[in-house]
Parts: structure tokens; sequence; C-alpha cells
């Protein structure tokens, strides 16, 4: 119930904004885009066709010509070598989920994160397999990988609020992330100690501000191309910005952060599904149950363990 | 139209009118739906003396076609004659070609499900499709071909003041060059966009 | 123009533009409406440097490709063009020896334009004076010049005088009868030229015969009918020489008593036939909708549902016919320039659907004049006697029709267009040159498309009108003696070195008649030539006036001075008159219009009473100036119903200054009223331009569908609906009607707009 209210206060911020734009200088005549003519198609396409080389342009095609495919296939290559090396050489964290099963995560975060994890689970490999579509020999096949590339982005979009304000406390930064991130989280060494974290750990805080912050940004890259011709510089009007760049310019742009960022979160989302699947075994029972053994929760969140011990006593008492 | 012809569109901005017979006379060849246009005449500085003009923009069928290098399933092909052309079948829709373009000529009919994107459509300089010549396949999904029947695209032949130019390179130029000379003024040392287009 | 030289279509044609070096456009938009002929002008530019000067009220495609542009007040082309002959009688950059020998009456019009300073002629005309004087140097000092006009100079309650101030300065400039010069009207439609020719107008026969007694003569004669049997369709034989109404003011003739209606002379109309007729090309729409709700019968026939069957509240009595498109049948069509071109049909006529004058025989048959309206294909004249007889019983449609034209037809000297010259001209017309019309090859000695007068059956056709450089067997010509022999004591025949080439009289000479034949050529006629010469050159069946004619090289219709003057006007010289409303009330005192002028086409016709009703301008600020689009043609019937013609323009729109919107609060692509001083309104979007300046808006008239914003699309017969239907522009155009033709004054109206 809280959280419907805090998920709906969230969705009427973005209304606010409309209502704020109301009174805003418009295009000038000679843009087309003001008459509600197609912005991909304005008389300053003309102009753009002599700036192309000082504009995105060329460095789009630069970069996709030469760095987005070596580069995903280095990352998806070499992300998964170096945690095969892991699992062969360091191996998993096994913990006892015999004792005590303390109850962590509610039946509603559980739904938003299996939505947000089939959405991440359709995106990444549809990406992948996007980029070397060629290989693929295109058509049908790829073309569907981009529909369910769309339909994934749906999924996880309807997940990214209510987790971003269930967890935005949690996850703030803390004086533990600073011990956790010098050990490396302790997934060097075979030994079963205590880690300094609190609910969550300082690799799951950064996978979160990365996939929240940056998969609001892929959302918004990604909605950009997807639907080509919504004004970008009238809906930063609504926003109190005045732009004037014309709209190739902001689709070239999304592209292109949309691809590196795309190298990023792809590499870390291999990451997080090694930790959770293999590194950490009984992580994924956790996501059915919302239940989290105290073995597990002793050592791998230790500052947390104590707070809920000490939460208990207190109510005991 | 020898051998070693090389084609390229030229559209002359001193007397281009603004008049759209390009943009409809593409649209009626090839039937095209209603939201693309291949051909579209793009006007800066309406209104104001002695600044305004116009010219028409399409596919220029560049030397190093941009859309070529960046498409991601490889769809793209040049011709020999330097007419570049892509497959349908191929295409996903993903719109990297439209980013490359200088010219802004890809564009993506809502003809999906839903009214989604759909595969990517241009300006094939009346040249069809990988589909067999003339047939009716080739036709529906990429207009007229009217290279193989040894006619004009049907956008320069429509040109009402003959604005559009469209042919073998030497014959561009050649026009070109005489209407400049004649006019003794509007010197460039290329066309408009052309050094974007083929670099010369 | 007719009544300044003899005839009024476009002097030369468009390829001899090419031999401009100044060209001058008044209210005239080629770049929009003729645009593969401004290839023409463009050419002109390119390689013969001249210079484009544009003169409108708002800055259009052709603006865009002039040298020198004014952005002049609607309806103050007089001044301008008095400007112009101020400086260039001041500088004696005026043609003496042309005027002296070719024009009458010129020492008035140099008196008045004395009078147009240009700090006068800026004021009134709202052009800076020195832009002004750089118009005229250049129009001057650059000849040949020609000079451009098209609706934006005939549609004036002044309009007849503006179409004789444009020949007056050409003539000053002794342009007239060079290559490279006259005066080019462009024609609109699609032989609209045509049209004009076979005179569908209320006021003459065809051939600008007039409606004298003697013309019915000569037509009943040549039509092969009885001429009482002709008197007897008339209520009696006064109304055979009586106007009838004007296709700008019908609707008089139907509300006719209502309170506040102009009065009629003679009966009302209670039925209207349109074929071909885009309803809404005609101002005060309000009006027509409410005549046509108070006929008793409307018959539609096009080949697409004309507006009119929308507009009208009448549910019973409205017919629609299918008529045929002009791909579905042959003929000839006449060019803007006067030329023939022959028409084959491409495709049979579809469905139902039946060419114009199948619709037409079908009427004649059921309404039981049949016979009599087909016989004239039937008769041909006899070459040697001119007698005209029955030589077939069946006739062979279009052929028949184009031979029995040009048997008839004499005045514009349509003898030479037999439907066989004419297909040859068609199967050759890669056999002539662009710019001359000179063919070569086959086509040798001909003009491409025999451009009228063509005198003779071999005649070359006449593609520079007033050109005495030429023999007139090649097309050569003066003015046309019209007005009689002399006027004041002056005579209006031409001076003595105005000789036409290979004449074989020195000067001017009168038209020629059966009675000054042999004095003025100089020759005999044989008895039997005297028994069978006609009356005059104009209804002479034989052809021995034209033959003989061409022997002597005289122009049958004479070589007279042109007139500056004319008398039987109410404006003798043209002078400027203020719009009936004008935005300027200072100058309405000083120049006002007409007295209102009674029995005008059978409908009293207000001027002064409507100019004088209030101050306008105060409650209406805004200049009203419409216009045409390039995609869509005339009411847009046709265009609309076209895919991909009417999404370049979906919607009706206003194109507004922005700082004018602002003022109102209107925005970029909402929706304004504009308020018309009839008390009709439309609702319009608004399309920020930089084309016009913020004391007018300009609205395209080419939408019909939409009336006062209720949308009246839901009338169409299901599937018959066009893609785009908008506002008529013509529902806001107000009250006003050329002095002459009657011609209404959409081009200098007023308006009032608001947000909506």
């Amino acid at each position: 119930m809280k959280k419907l209210i805090i998920y709906l206060l969230g969705a009427s911020f973005v209304g606010a904004g409309e209502l704020i734009g109301g009174k805003v200088p418009l295009a000038t005549p000679d843009s087309g885009a003001s008459r509600g003519e197609n912005p991909l198609a304005s008389s300053q396409m003309l102009q753009n066709i002599l700036q192309y080389k000082d504009g995105y342009g060329e460095q789009f095609l630069h970069f996709q010509t030469e760095w987005f495919k070596p580069l995903f296939m280095y990352i998806g290559i070499g992300v998964l070598v170096v945690f095969l090396l892991h699992y062969l050489i360091i191996g998993p964290k096994r913990f006892s989920h015999e004792r005590r099963q303390f109850y962590i995560f509610s039946l509603f975060m559980r739904v938003i994160h299996w939505i947000a994890a089939i959405g991440f689970v359709l995106i990444v490999p549809t990406g992948f397999m996007m980029v070397f579509g060629d290989a693929l020999g295109g058509g049908t096949l790829v073309r569907n990988a981009r529909y369910l590339h769309s339909i994934g982005t749906v999924l996880f979009a309807i997940s990214l609020v209510p987790m971003f304000l269930a967890w935005f406390i949690p996850m703030l930064p803390t004086l533990d992330d600073i011990k956790w991130l010098f050990i490396a989280g302790g997934y060097l060494s075979k030994k079963k100690r205590e880690i300094p974290a609190g609910k969550f750990n300082a690799g799951q805080k950064m996978w979160f501000w990365l996939a929240m912050l940056g998969g609001l940004v892929m959302i918004a890259t990604g909605a950009l191309m997807y639907f080509q011709t919504v004004d970008v510089n009238q809906l930063l009007q609504y926003i109190g910005i005045t732009a004037e760049k014309d709209q190739i310019e902001y689709l070239r742009l999304s592209a292109i952060v949309h691809n590196f960022l795309g190298m990023v979160i792809a590499a870390l989302f291999i990451t997080h599904l090694y930790m959770s699947i293999f590194a950490i075994k009984g992580a994924l029972d956790s996501m059915i149950s919302g239940k989290k053994s105290e073995d597990e929760l002793k050592h791998l969140h230790s500052s947390y363990y104590r707070k809920l011990i000490k939460k208990e006593n207190k109510s005991s008492l | 139209m020898s051998e070693y012809a090389r084609m390229k569109f030229y559209c002359d901005d001193e007397r281009c009118i603004e008049c759209n017979g390009c943009s409809v006379a593409c649209a009626e060849a090839h039937e095209l739906p209603v939201g693309i246009n291949r051909r579209k005449v793009v006007t800066l500085n309406e209104g104001i003396f002695g600044k305004e003009t116009s010219i028409s923009i399409a596919c220029m069928h560049c030397t190093d076609a941009p859309c070529e290098q960046v498409c991601p399933v490889d769809c793209f092909y040049i011709r020999e004659d330097g007419i570049v052309l892509h497959d349908k079948d191929t295409c996903i829709g993903c719109g990297y070609c439209l980013y490359a373009c200088p010219f802004g000529a890809p564009q993506f009919p809502k003809d999906g499900a839903f009214g989604t994107r759909g595969v990517m459509d241009k300006c094939t300089m009346c040249a069809g499709g990988p589909e067999e010549t003339n047939s009716e396949k080739e036709r529906e999904l990429y207009g007229q071909n009217r290279i193989a029947e040894g006619k004009v695209p049907m956008c320069a032949a429509m040109c009402s003041t003959k604005a559009l130019i469209v042919g073998d390179e030497q014959e561009v130029s050649k026009i070109y060059r005489e209407r400049v000379a004649s006019r003794g003024k509007g010197v460039q040392s290329a066309p408009y966009g052309w050094s974007t287009a083929y670099k010369n | 123009m007719a009544n300044t030289w003899g005839y009024g279509a476009m002097t030369n044609h468009l390829g001899d533009i090419q031999n401009a070096k100044a060209i001058i456009i008044f209210g005239a938009n080629p770049a929009v409406n003729h645009p593969v002929g401004f290839g023409h002008f463009l050419k002109a530019k390119e390689r013969n440097n001249a210079q484009i000067i544009v003169v409108d009220p708002r800055m259009t495609k052709t603006a865009a490709k002039a040298d020198l542009y004014a952005q002049i007040r609607p309806g103050t082309d007089i001044p301008f063009m008095y400007g112009m002959l101020h400086l260039i009688f001041k500088n004696g950059w005026d043609n003496k020896r042309f005027v002296n020998d070719r024009v009458y009456g010129m020492d008035e019009v140099r008196k008045e334009a004395k009078k147009w300073t240009p700090e006068k002629t800026a004021d009134v005309t709202g052009v800076s004076k020195e832009l002004i004087i750089q118009i005229a140097t250049v129009y001057a000092k650059s000849t040949p010049g020609t000079l451009i006009w098209a609706m934006g100079l005939t549609q004036h309650t002044i309009g007849s005088s503006n179409t004789r101030m444009a020949p007056i300065l050409q003539l000053a400039l002794g342009n007239m009868g060079e290559e490279g010069g006259g005066c080019n009207i462009l024609r609109g439609h699609d032989n609209v030229q045509g049209a004009t020719d076979m005179c569908c107008l209320s006021h003459t026969l065809p051939g600008y015969y007039g409606l004298s007694k003697g013309s019915w003569g000569y037509f009943a004669k040549s039509w092969g009918v009885d001429f009482d049997w002709l008197k007897g369709r008339f209520q009696d034989e006064k109304m055979m020489s009586t106007k009838g109404y004007t296709l700008a003011k019908w609707y008089s003739g139907v509300l006719a008593g209502k309170p506040g209606e102009d009065k009629i002379h003679g009966t009302p109309l209670k039925a209207l036939f349109v074929m071909g007729n885009g309803i809404t090309s005609i101002s005060q729409q309000a009006k027509v909708k409410e005549a046509l709700d108070n006929l008793e019968l409307i018959v539609l026939a096009d080949p697409f549902v004309n507006e009119a069957a929308i507009l009208t509240d009448k549910q019973d009595d409205v017919f629609i016919l299918p008529a045929a498109t002009q791909f579905e049948t042959s003929g000839s069509v006449t060019a803007t320039n006067r030329s023939a071109q022959w028409r084959s049909k491409v495709v049979d006529p579809m469905y139902e659907s039946k060419p114009d004058h199948e619709i037409m025989f079908e009427f004649a048959k059921r309404l039981g004049f049949y016979d009599e309206f087909v016989k004239g294909m039937l008769l041909a004249a006899d070459p040697k006697t001119g007698e005209i007889k029955q030589v077939k019983d069946t006739f062979q449609w279009p052929e028949d029709a184009t031979n029995e034209i040009a048997r008839i037809i004499k005045t514009i000297g349509l003898t030479g267009w037999t439907a066989e010259r004419l297909k040859k001209h068609q199967e050759n017309w890669h056999m002539f040159d662009e710019v001359s019309l000179r063919g070569f090859g086959p086509m040798k000695g001909e003009y491409y498309g025999l451009p009228w007068p063509c005198w003779t059956e071999d005649h070359s056709g006449s593609p520079v009108l007033y050109d005495i450089h030429r023999p007139v067997k090649e097309g050569g010509m003066g003015f046309r003696n019209r007005f009689g022999l002399e006027h004041d004591g002056v005579s209006q025949l031409a001076g003595a070195s105005a000789t036409v080439a290979h004449s074989k009289v020195k000067g001017g000479y009168p038209e020629i008649t059966a009675t000054n034949i042999e004095e003025v050529l100089g020759i005999t006629l044989t008895e039997e030539e005297k028994k069978h010469i006609g009356k005059n050159w104009k209804v002479d069946t034989s052809g021995i006036i034209a033959r003989k004619c061409m022997e002597a090289g005289i122009a049958p219709y004479g070589n007279a001075k042109a007139r500056a003057k004319v008398w039987t006007f109410p404006d003798q010289i043209p002078m400027h008159r203020e719009p009936l409303h004008s935005p300027r009330p200072d100058l309405v005192k000083k120049y006002p219009t007409y007295k209102d002028k009674p029995n005008h086409y059978r409908t009293d016709t207000k001027y002064a009473s409507v100019q004088n009703e209030k101050d306008w301008s105060k409650e209406f600020p805004i200049n009203l100036v419409t216009g045409r689009l390039v995609n869509l043609n005339g009411a847009g019937i046709e265009n609309r119903a076209s895919k991909y013609l009417a999404k370049l323009t979906p919607e009706m729109f206003c194109d507004i200054h922005p700082d004018l919107a602002y003022k109102h609060g209107i925005r970029n692509g909402h929706m304004m009223w504009i308020y018309s001083p009839e008390g009709a309104k439309i609702k319009v979007k608004a399309r920020f331009s930089y084309s016009v300046q913020p004391d007018r808006v300009f609205i395209p008239f080419h939408f019909a569908g939409v009336f006062e914003g209720k949308d009246l699309s839901d009338r169409y017969p299901e599937g018959t609906a066009p893609y785009a239907v908008g506002e008529s522009a013509n529902t806001v155009t107000n009250y006003g009607y050329d002095i002459i033709t009657q011609i209404p004054e959409t081009k200098a109206g007023l308006c009032r707009i608001e947000k909506a």
C-alpha cells in the first residue's frame, strides 16, 4: 500500500512537467516541426547536410563501423570467460539452508524483480543478436529479435519506478561499501567469512544504480530510436530547456549512447546473472520464496544481519 | 548509357520552384503509402525575398554510402552504376541507415502490426530491388524498375523546370556547367550536397 | 485589352519569353500556376540575363526567383504603373516613334502620369519610392520587356482599367509587336482560352461576334437554321440581343426581391445547369449557397462531385451527371498563347460517364432540337461561291465540329484550324522550335498550333500579335481597326511609317469590307467575286476577302492605332479607384469608386453605396489576399480527390505573419476565424509565414466541403468524398464586381481575424 502511493506520486511528477510547460516560446515558422510536420523532414535537413561532418553523423558512422561490434564481442566473450575461470578456480559460495530463514523480500518486490528479470533476459540477448545481425543472416530472425527487444523494454519499464522507489534508501552508499570494494566482496577467496554489507552489498548497489539510471537512459534512447519522430525539442521545452538541435542529431546521439551504455549494462548483467545463479548457491530460491538463510545473511550481509537480530531482540523484550 | 556510367542526382536550387512534382510523381509511380516521401522538397527561408531557396532531396546514392556501411544485417548492395539498393526481406528496421545518412533518405512506414515500424524504404532511383527484374514482387516491394526499361527515373522525368536531373555523371556535370556558365554566377565547387554524397 | 488594340488574348507566347530582357509580373504567380511554363522564365533569366521583376501583395514562389520584388498593397496596380510611366516620360525612355505612329490618346496618359510622383505612388501603393524608381529604370532600359499578368490584375472592381493600364505601359515603351515583348496574360485552366474563344458567356455569340441582329443572321446562315426559328427560342427579339447574367453574380437572379438583394431586370433564374465549373470559385459563397437553396432545379455535370451539391441544403431536384474527363474524349484545345493542339482519346469513358458533347446531345434530343443543334456539322461552304450547303448526312465527332468552327469563326481567324492540320501538328510536335514556334522539316512554314489569327486554310498562324516586321502571310499584322476610322478629328488608322512588312499598302488601313476592298487593296474584283463576296471580313463565307488580303500582304482586320483612351468606358483613360473595401479611408475620399451601375448584366450592381456604407477599415483592418497552390487546381474538386496531391496540403490554412498572429494570441498550427464584411466567417488553421506582411493574410482558394466551421463532407454520396476538405476562401471574399466585366473583386478585400 505504501509502495503504491509512492509509485503514484512518482508518476504524477512526470505529468506536472506538462502543466509547467504551458507557456513556452514557439519554434520559428521555418521549422516544419512546429506545424506538426515530421521533425525528421523539416527544412533543417538542408543545413544538416553540410554540417554532417561536425555533428554526430560521422561519429556514429565511425563507431558503428569500427568499434561497436568488436567491443561487444570482447565484452560478451570476455566477461563469460572471466566468470568461467572464476567458477573453475574459486568456485561458488555455498551456504546452509537448514537453519533459520529470514523473510526479506515481499511478494510485491519479488514480482517486480521477476518482471525486470524477464525484461532483461529478453533485452540483452536480443540486443546482441541485433549487433551481430549479419552473422545470423538478418531477416525474420533478427527482426523478431528487435520486436522482443522492445517488448522486454516495456516489461523493464514497468518495474523500474517501483523498484527504484522501494530500494532507493537501502541502496544508498555507506561506509561498508568502501570496505567491501577493498576486498572485492570476498569473491576472490574460497574462505567463508563475514563481509561488510547492508541489505545490499556494494556490488548489488553498483548494479542497482547502473540498471536504474542507466536503464532509464537506455529506455529513453531506445524509445527515441523506436518512435523516431517524437519531437525532442518540443519535449525539452516542456521541462524548460530551449534546444534547437535537429531531430536526426538526437537520434544519432541516442544510437551512440545506447550502444556504449549497452555494453556496460550487458557486462554487469552477465555478472549479476553469474552471481545469482552460479556464484551463490540458493540465491535463485530467494527470488521465489523471498527468504534468505541465516547463514547467508550472516556472512554476506553482516551489518544487515546484526541490525535484524537487534530489532528482533528489542521487540522480544 | 555507357557501360561505365555512374548515375548521379543533381537538383539545381536556382530552378527548383517547390512544385513538388517530383515528390508526387514518385509517390504515384511506385504507389507509395501516404506516410512515405521517398523524395521531398525542402524550402529554406520561406517568404523572405532574396533568401528563399528550395531543393529536392532523396537518396543521393553516395559513392561510399554510409547506410551500407552501418547496416547491422548487411542488407545493402551497390550496383556497378552506383545505385544503392537494399533487400527488404533482410532489413530489420533498426534505423541505423537513417542515422548514418546525411540526407535523411531512409524512411520507415508504420505498416507493421499495431502500427509498428516496418522495414526501411527509400528512393531506388527507379531501379527496383533484388527480386527478379520487373516481376510483380519487385514492383510490390520496391516500385517500378524504370532503369531496366531504359527510362529516366520518374522524379527527374516530371520535374517542371528541369531543376532535377539524373543520369550519368558526365552528362549531369555537363548540364550543370553549362547552366552556371550562362548564368555567370552561383559558381560553386560542386552542387549543393555533392561533396557529401560523391566525395568529388 | 480588346478595347485597346482589338484582341484580348495573350499577345506573344511562352517560348517567346526566352527572348525577353526584362519580365515584369503583376499579380501572377507562374511558378505555382504554370510550373512547366515557368521553365521559360528561368531560361530567360539564365540564358538571356533577363531581369525578373515581381509586383505582388505577397512573396510568392515566383518572387523567390525574381531579381526585384515589390510588395504592393492589393488593388493599387494602376498607381504603380502610373508611377512607372511618370519616370518613363520624365526621363524620355518612352518610344516616341512607336507612340506617334501606332497609339492614340497617349497625351492624356502623359498628363495623368505627371501627377504620380514617386512619393505619391509610394504612399498609395506601399512600395518604397526607391524601389519604384529602381523597377521603372530596370524595366524601361531592358528591352524588349514583357509584361505578365493573371487574376491578380483582373479580379478587381477596376480590373478592366488594370488590363488597359498594362498595355498602355507596354505601348509607351514600344514593347508591343516585338519578340520578347508583349502582354502575356497567363490563362489558367486547360482549354480556358478555347472556352473563351467559343464565348461561353452571356453577352456574345461564339468568336466574339456579339449579339447584334447581324451576328445572329450570320450564325443562322452558318448553322443552317432558320433565323425565325432561332428568334422563337427567345421571349422576344429584344431578348436575343440582351446580355444575360454572369457567372459572378448569377445568384442575384435567384435571390432578387429578397431584402437587401440587388434588383434585377428581366425574369429571375429558376434552374442551374453546371458543366465543368467549380461553384466555389465565385466570391460570396454564402450568397451562392442561399441561391442554390432557392433554385428549383440543379444539374451538375462533372467527373467528380461538384461542391455545389454539398454546399446546398436542397434535398430534392439536385442531379449529378457523371461527365468524362479529357482523357476519355478527343478534340482540339486552345492554349493560353492561342495555339490549338489536338487531343486524342486514351481510354474509353469509364462506367456510366459520358463526354460533355454526348450529354448535350442527349439533352438536345429530349428537348426537341437535336437536328438543328448538329446541322452545322453537316454543312460546308462552297470554295468558290461561299454558298453553304449540306454535304453529308451523319457527322464525325470531333473532326466535323472542328471544321465547323474553322468554317464559321472569322473574327479571330480560325479559318486555318481544320482538323487535318491540327492533327498533323500533333503528330509532328517534335518538329518545332521551342522559342520561336517555327516548324522545320515537314512542318516548315507553320508555327506550332497555328496560333490565331490563322486567316486562311494554309496560313502559318500568328505567334506574335501586332508584329509589323513580319508579312501578314507569316503572322504579321498591325493593331486592329475596331473602333472606327476617326475620333475627335484624329485618324484612328496607323501612321505612315507603321507599314506591315511586304504590304501593298503603306501605313494604316481600315478593316476590309466588300465596299472598300478594291480601293484599299488596289485591285479589281471579277463579277463572280463581287456576287459572292461577304459583307465584311468577319462574315465572308466565300473566303475571297481573306485570300485577296493575303496576296496583298494585308491583314483583313485593318491596321490601326491602339487606343490608350477608350471613349466608351466610364474612365476614358485608366484611373485609380480604391477597392470597395479599402484599408485607407483617406484615399477612398481622393480616389472613390464608381457610381452604382444599374442593369449591369441584368442586375443592379452597387459600387459607391458599398464603399461609402461605412469605414470598413475600422472593423476589418486586415487585407485579405487570395491565391493558388501548386498542387491544387481551381475549386479543387479533382485534385483533392487525388491521394498524393491532397497529402501535400491536407487542410485549409491561412498564411499569417507571426507578429500579427501573436497580437491576436494565435499560435502556429492552431485554428483561427476570419470574418468578412458580408457577415460570413471561416475557421482555418493558422500557418506562420513571412511571405505576408503583418497587415494582410493569405488564404488559398482550392478548398470546399466545410462551411463556416461546419463539416459538410458527410453529404457526399457514398465513396465520392475527396481526401481533403476545408473551408472555401470564397466564403469570406466580399461584394465587388468589375465595372465592365463583372468579374468579382476577390483580390482586394478586407477581413477581421480572431483566435478560435
